[in-house]
């Protein structure tokens, strides 16, 4: 088969380019705003993401990590009775005031107490065993690498939490907040810089792992059920994390103005696809015609404009996923938050393929004018 | 395409094309303009016809409606035993592919294609598999003297040259009726003069009936029939003599 949609691709492509600008970069665009948006928001799970319990334990209707109450410290006896349980531990969230050394005036923070053991379950992939070490000396925090012109501090420099001299041993990565600024102590320090009196040193949220984190669906459920130690509420890791970023990213309205930009750059990216298209197709529309009459149906036709928007969709693509790639790479380097998934980049490239698909659909229009009987004058 | 020439064996057949008493007016504005009205004719198989008169006497017309690119407003044309004017738009396009070949003035050839591409184009959608299209491409590229240019591209080649790949596209499909409008008004004395001998020798050798429509005299030599139109009228109807015939009449 002769392949006349590539072929007069390739000799016409500055024909073409427009059309392949157009969905390359509503592609890209598509794809970095997703990637933005899945980035500022997966912040707000980095709880979940960044440790490896796959049970979460908190007060009942918690709808983000950063929303969490105190919970009865009893319901851990609860889980440890359950045989799928392996492992048990507290994590402590406390709202303060931080005053750093420089003057920066007050910041609000979240203090993060974790379990500072080097095989505990909290931030066991956000930081490093030897960081998390230097959690055990008292007062000891640790502050994101993202955070410190904000808090006015390098590491050794002392602050003021709640009224509590700490101390900055260390500089995590990754552990930017959504709305605040993390800082990350031991349970025990957490514990003091609590001054809220109605905690009582009581735990924000219980992580527990599990012999087969398989089960964890069929564990939370049947832990869901006892009412005797007190409100609380069991969710898988994977469920708790998704209900923190759609809780901020509903909250905020960044869902339907996601949609609401995507909706536009199909639009834009559309109109340019389909008139150079359509600009194409009339430059041909002679041939085309002449095909016609030599008895090759307009269904043919039709069928190649639609090849080529293909291929002009593909290009694009290709170009899009280059240039985005990079970009990516690039706001990685400068702690941009950027985040993409296979379902979020499947969703753009189908997007993409959709504009050229609707595009090369609204060119067939063209084939109107390729009416054979107008070849003869 | 060594099939000897069958001309006398589908002459007896009857005619290839035949119109009756067809009418065709041009309605723009509030201004109708009849071209034809109530022409009769019949086009015989295996020759080349050549229909001439000046510009705007409907010969373009006429051919369109042999061809049927156009529809008539009254009469029929019946085209190799159809009538066209019961098939509807699908059926004629089938008709076409499987029957007719065209050439027009402008020779209509894809900017990106090889020659040899753009003859093996249509016979894809004949359902010739890739390499029977190759074939008769190669064999019809041949036949025009294509051969050596065949791998060049419309913006390398001359207008003679393109109008001979033309002609090897619609000549590949193997079509019992060749359409021709103003196939070498395009052209200096010379290519034009290697287009009529080609069109004249397909009509010999593969018994295809040759529809031409020219207002060039230089074809009148060469045509086993001259049609003159004027004002959607046959004015005259004669067989010049066959001086042309013998000495470049093909042997097949």
């Amino acid at each position: 088969m002769v392949a006349l949609a590539r072929k007069t691709l390739v000799y016409e492509w500055r024909r073409f380019l427009p059309a392949i600008l157009a969905v390359g970069f509503a592609g890209l665009l598509q794809l970095l705003q997703a990637a933005l948006v899945l980035g500022i928001f997966s912040s707000a799970s980095v709880y979940i993401t960044g440790s490896s319990a796959d049970l979460w334990i908190g007060y009942p209707g918690t709808q983000s990590v950063s929303l969490g109450r105190p919970i009865d410290p009893d319901v851990e006896m609860r889980l440890r009775m359950d045989p799928a349980v392996a492992r048990v531990e507290p994590f402590y969230w406390v709202d303060a005031d931080w005053r750093g050394a420089h003057d920066t005036g007050g910041e609000s923070v979240y203090v993060t107490g974790i379990d500072a053991r080097a095989d505990g379950l909290m931030f066991s992939q956000a930081l490093p065993p030897a960081l998390r070490e230097r959690l055990a000396e008292p007062d000891a925090v640790i502050v994101d690498r993202a955070d410190v012109d904000k808090l006015g501090v390098t590491v050794g420099d002392t602050a003021v939490i709640n009224g509590h001299r700490v101390r900055v041993v260390g500089e995590s990565s990754g552990l930017r907040a959504l709305g605040g600024v993390n800082v990350v102590t031991s349970l025990d320090t957490a514990r003091q810089l609590d001054n809220d009196p109605t905690d009582l040193g009581r735990p924000t949220y219980l992580l527990a792992r599990l012999h087969d984190p398989a089960q964890a669906d069929a564990v939370a459920a049947r832990l869901r059920g006892d009412k005797g130690f007190g409100p609380y509420d069991v969710w898988t890791a994977r469920t708790f994390a998704r209900r923190s970023v759609l809780y901020w990213m509903l909250d905020t309205g960044a869902g339907a103005g996601v949609v609401f930009l995507a909706g536009i750059v199909f639009l834009v990216g559309a109109v340019i696809t389909s008139q150079t298209l359509m600009a194409a197709v009339a430059g041909s529309v002679r041939e085309y015609a002449t095909l016609n009459a030599l008895g090759v149906g307009v269904g043919n036709l039709r069928w190649v404009v639609l090849e080529q928007a293909f291929w002009v969709g593909a290009i694009g693509l290709l170009g899009a996923t280059v240039l985005g790639f990079l970009l990516l790479v690039a706001a990685r380097s400068q702690d941009v938050p950027v985040v993409l998934n296979i379902p979020i980049t499947l969703l753009c490239v189908v997007l993409a393929m959709a504009l050229a698909a609707v595009s090369g659909l609204v060119a067939m229009r063209s084939l109107r004018r390729a009416d054979p009987a107008s070849l003869l004058r | 395409m060594s099939r000897p020439a069958p001309v006398t064996a589908t002459a007896t057949v009857g005619p290839a094309l035949r119109a009756e008493g067809i009418a065709k007016a041009f309605v723009s504005g509030k201004v109708r303009t009849q071209v034809l009205d109530g022409l009769t004719l019949s086009i015989e198989a295996g020759e080349l016809t050549l229909i001439s008169g000046p510009s705007g006497c409907g010969k373009s017309t006429l051919l369109a409606i042999l061809s049927g690119l156009q529809k008539v407003d009254a009469g029929r044309v019946i085209a190799l035993g159809s009538e066209l004017g019961g098939l509807d738009s699908r059926a004629l396009e089938r008709f076409r592919l499987l029957h007719t070949g065209f050439v027009f003035q402008g020779f209509n050839l894809f900017p990106a294609l090889t020659g040899l591409e753009q003859v093996e184009l249509p016979l894809h959608y004949l359902g010739l598999s890739g390499r029977q299209a190759r074939e008769r491409a190669t064999q019809s590229l041949d036949e025009v003297g294509m051969t050596p240019r065949m791998h060049l591209r419309p913006s390398e080649l001359s207008g003679g040259e393109k109008q001979r790949v033309a002609i090897a596209r619609a000549l590949a499909k193997q079509p019992e009726l060749l359409f021709a409008d103003e196939p070498t008004s395009a052209l200096d004395a010379a290519n034009g003069q290697t287009i009529i001998d080609i069109l004249h020798r397909i009509a010999r050798t593969h018994g295809t009936t040759v529809l031409c429509v020219s207002h060039d005299p230089r074809l009148i030599r060469h045509a086993d029939r001259v049609l003159s139109m004027e004002d959607g009228r046959i004015l005259s109807d004669r067989r010049p003599a066959p001086p042309a015939a013998t000495p470049e009449g093909t042997a097949p």
